[in-house]
């Protein structure tokens, strides 16, 4: 057959010699096209909440201006201002919707990236190209994983737009309703929370993808663990990046979010929480049936007679002056986790055989 | 230059060994058909060749010393997996354009002329391609990209017989226009008689035989004698051993005595292509004492 | 597992015959495959020619279908038609000009109707004999096929697949 070969080419590389690589840029119509519907169906998602949050934020924006406008403060149809302001809500202030978004952008747009190549077998194709595999796999990691924190940051500027009459600094009349920064639904709109969650999301899911190789099976893990994760965070390890300031008493002060209480009498711990109904029982039996925080009553305040009972009541929580704190350590902590978990997807890619 | 060059290339999965000790030097320019029964580890060795796994003990390289999955081998080789993987939601001109991106060299007028060639609409999605197009496809693809060498895993066990007729004679062609070194697997032998001028035959995991199909059939014969006689050419080697009780089969290489003195002249050597490699001698018939009686002799 | 494939003097000859048709005057001739028969495939092609040329479809100056056509239409290795060109040109039948292609140079050489008719004859009355002697058609077909190759073999001195002396059909061994 070498008789009726046609002239080939000259050997542009040299025996062992390595060509330069393709241009990353080679990958960006390639990520598009094979991933255009997850990230339409996230941006239409999102897109939609920026219409919610704008159209009620622009009449929350009114209602702040005229209700700090309005003199005198206490009068009737000031009242009546303030109460328009208080009573506008909408369905994202509880911020489920922003929980729970970022494990299931995650595990919608990150698992499937190298799940669907295995359960396809279209890796076969993808990763005997030219480009090389885990370039292949780099690119598209970094593309998306970009994408997604983008389009989560901008809801998120959007969010803390929307949320500014609630936290603005400076005399505010204690008639009108605020939010405790720090409580979790509060805490992942605004900042870099949002984003950060989504990209940590992100990157559980193509982990997930990479090592479970199966679509479903790894949405179902990253959605787990990316829930676990921010349960986890959010009921218990955002109050510990900062050791918590402790006061005594039950009260915490305003918009603080208490971590932990308890009681201690001489020294030692006796109870943690707030005081119980056996406790009153135990020592103040007159107050016991006025259940925990009873207001004082003619037989005193229950909590005065514990103290004099040699109680000390403490309260450690975490002021609201931290929130920006937490928002920059939670913010660096998943932007470290997603950088090594997206290495470790490219690792795995990399030296794991088909 | 070889395309393929293993030296006791070997491949483990968790416990299973599945490939052992393989040894192999495939020169380019040929059509190279490696076959074996399903499990014999041909699936294995061509995914070490596209450096899609990596081998557990011994070398190889291809196309010349390159390391398998290195930018230099996946610029010079073409796969096309079992089963054609295609993005099946993807139009056949979304597949080209994509190809195209991924890779230094792609000859788009080339690809499309042979779509329109095959009524291969670009507009219509993979997915919904018959089989036979779809294998057309997935060749477009990979001789689009000029390769060197083109591999193809069981590329036509799924195609109906007129399919597989157009299918191979495409890739034929493109050995004869272009000169693109082919290595293909198979499990069905009849066909790529005619298709093929090297060959490979795996078992368990081990290359029992390979070179150049003329000089195989020259210097291997079938005896076919008594069972009792096998044993006197235990010494020769012998490829496979078959038969009922009283007769037997020996598929032996020729050595200088049982090649018939009028063949050999040959103006092409057995020397001039690859060394045979180690080849995995089945346990010899035992030789009990008898009065000898002839063999006969038939070229195969 | 066997590599080759057994081939005989009859079916080499009839096999090879099955195929090739005549073609419209100024087209080159069409190759077909008959993989049934146990004919190494290049020897097809050289029957084929070979028949074709005996028949007269093919007369020198013709030309033979590229390579790359042959492959195409047949889906077999582009070595088996170069190998089977070869051959023919050993034979003396082709020749190849460089940039043009492959064209017959010389035709088979004929038995003259007086010859076949006296060896049909002598045919004939051997297969009486035969008959007689009670072989029945395969052990005919064996006896001359078996004949056939030693004649061959001897007369050549050896039994390649492909060399035989030029103008002949060669038996294959």
């Amino acid at each position: 057959m070498t008789a009726l070969r046609t002239m080939s080419e000259p050997a542009l590389v040299e025996q062992g010699a390595n060509p330069p690589p393709l241009p990353w840029r080679r990958m960006a119509w390639v990520t598009w096209r094979q991933h255009r519907t997850a990230l339409i169906a996230v941006l239409a998602v999102l897109g939609a909440l920026a219409l919610c949050l704008w159209i009620v934020g622009v009449k929350l924006h009114h209602a702040y201006a005229a209700a700090t406008a309005c003199h005198p403060a206490s009068s009737a149809a000031c009242g009546a201002v303030v109460a328009n302001f208080n009573a506008i809500g909408n369905f994202l202030s509880n911020g489920v919707v922003f929980l729970v978004l970022p494990p299931l952008i995650g595990a919608f747009v990150g698992a499937p990236i190298l799940a669907r190549e295995f359960e396809a077998g279209t890796f076969r194709y993808a990763w005997t190209q030219g480009f090389g595999r885990w370039r292949w796999t780099v690119a598209k990691l970094v593309a998306l994983g970009a994408a997604v924190t983008a389009a989560t940051g901008g809801l998120s500027v959007l969010a803390s737009w929307y949320y500014q009459p609630y936290f603005a600094s400076g005399r505010r009349s204690p008639a009108l309703t605020t939010f405790n920064p720090l409580s979790p639904g509060v805490f992942v709109q605004r900042g870099v929370d949002f984003a950060a969650w989504t990209l940590a999301a992100f990157a559980i899911g193509a982990l997930a993808g990479a090592l479970i190789r199966r679509v479903v099976p790894a949405i179902v893990t990253t959605l787990a663990v990316g829930g676990l994760l921010a349960v986890a965070t959010g009921g218990w390890l955002r109050m510990r990046y900062l050791t918590p300031l402790v006061t005594r008493g039950v009260n915490a002060p305003a918009s603080a979010r208490i971590v932990s209480q308890w009681g201690s009498r001489g020294g030692r711990v006796l109870f943690t929480g707030p005081p119980t109904f056996p406790i009153y029982q135990q020592y103040c039996p007159a107050q016991a049936g006025l259940g925990k925080f009873g207001g004082p009553t003619s037989s005193g305040n229950p909590l005065q007679c514990l103290v004099q009972h040699g109680f000390t009541l403490w309260t450690s929580y975490q002021p609201a002056s931290r929130f920006w704190a937490f928002q920059w350590i939670e913010g660096g902590g998943l932007l470290a986790l997603s950088v090594v978990l997206i290495a470790a997807t490219v690792l795995v890619v990399r030296r794991r055989p088909a | 230059m070889n395309v393929i060059e293993a030296t006791g290339l070997g491949k483990r999965y968790g416990s299973t060994q599945a490939l052992r000790a393989c040894s192999l030097a495939i020169p380019e320019g040929h059509v190279t058909a490696l076959v074996g029964p399903n499990g014999a580890g041909k699936s294995t060795l061509l995914n070490l060749a596209v450096g899609l796994s990596a081998p557990s003990e011994g070398t190889l390289t291809v196309l010349g010393g390159r390391a398998p999955g290195s930018l230099a081998a996946l610029d010079g080789i073409a796969f096309v997996a079992q089963d054609t993987p295609l993005y099946k939601h993807l139009s056949a001109g979304d597949m080209l354009h994509l190809t195209r991106n991924l890779n230094r060299c792609f000859d788009r007028a080339y690809a499309e002329a042979r779509l329109a060639e095959l009524g291969i609409p670009q507009k219509r999605k993979a997915g919904r391609l018959s089989g036979g197009q779809q294998a057309q496809l997935a060749l477009t693809l990979a001789l689009a990209r000029r390769p060197r060498l083109l591999v193809l895993d069981e590329p036509v066990a799924m195609l109906d017989p007129i399919a597989r007729h157009d299918f191979m004679a495409s890739v034929l062609t493109a050995a004869v226009d272009d000169g693109v070194s082919v290595l293909l697997s198979s499990h069905v032998l009849a066909e790529l008689e005619r298709v093929a001028d090297y060959l490979i035959v795996m078992s368990s995991g081990r290359i029992q035989v390979a070179g150049e199909v003329d000089d195989l059939l020259a210097n291997h014969r079938v005896l076919t004698g008594p069972t009792a006689e096998a044993c006197r050419y235990v010494e020769r080697p012998v490829v496979q051993v078959g038969g009922g009780g009283a007769q037997a089969h020996l598929l032996v290489r020729a050595t200088a005595d049982t090649r018939s003195p009028r063949a050999g002249r040959r103006t092409r050597s057995a020397s001039k292509s690859s060394p045979w490699p180690t080849c995995a001698s089945p346990t010899p018939p035992r030789c009990p004492a008898r009065s000898a009686r002839a063999m006969t002799t038939r070229r195969r | 597992m066997s590599i080759g494939q057994q081939g005989s003097t009859s079916s080499g000859g009839s096999a090879g015959g099955s195929g090739a048709g005549p073609s419209p005057a100024g087209t080159p001739i069409e190759f077909r495959l008959d993989p049934a028969t146990g004919v190494p495939t290049y020897l097809q092609l050289v029957h084929q020619v070979e028949h074709a040329l005996r028949l007269g479809y093919l007369r020198p100056g013709d030309q033979l279908p590229k390579v790359r056509d042959v492959v195409a239409s047949l889906a077999i290795n582009p070595n088996t038609v170069s190998k089977a060109y070869r051959e023919l040109e050993t034979k003396g039948l082709i020749v190849g000009r460089p940039g043009q292609g492959t064209f017959i140079s010389a035709t088979l050489s004929q038995v003259t109707l007086p010859e076949l008719s006296g060896l049909r004859r002598s045919l004939r009355s051997w297969l009486a004999k035969a008959d007689t002697a009670g072989l029945d058609e395969s052990g005919i077909v064996a006896l001359v096929a078996s004949e056939l190759r030693d004649f061959y073999e001897r007369r050549s001195g050896s039994p390649t697949r492909g060399g035989a002396a030029p103008g002949e059909t060669e038996g294959v061994a």
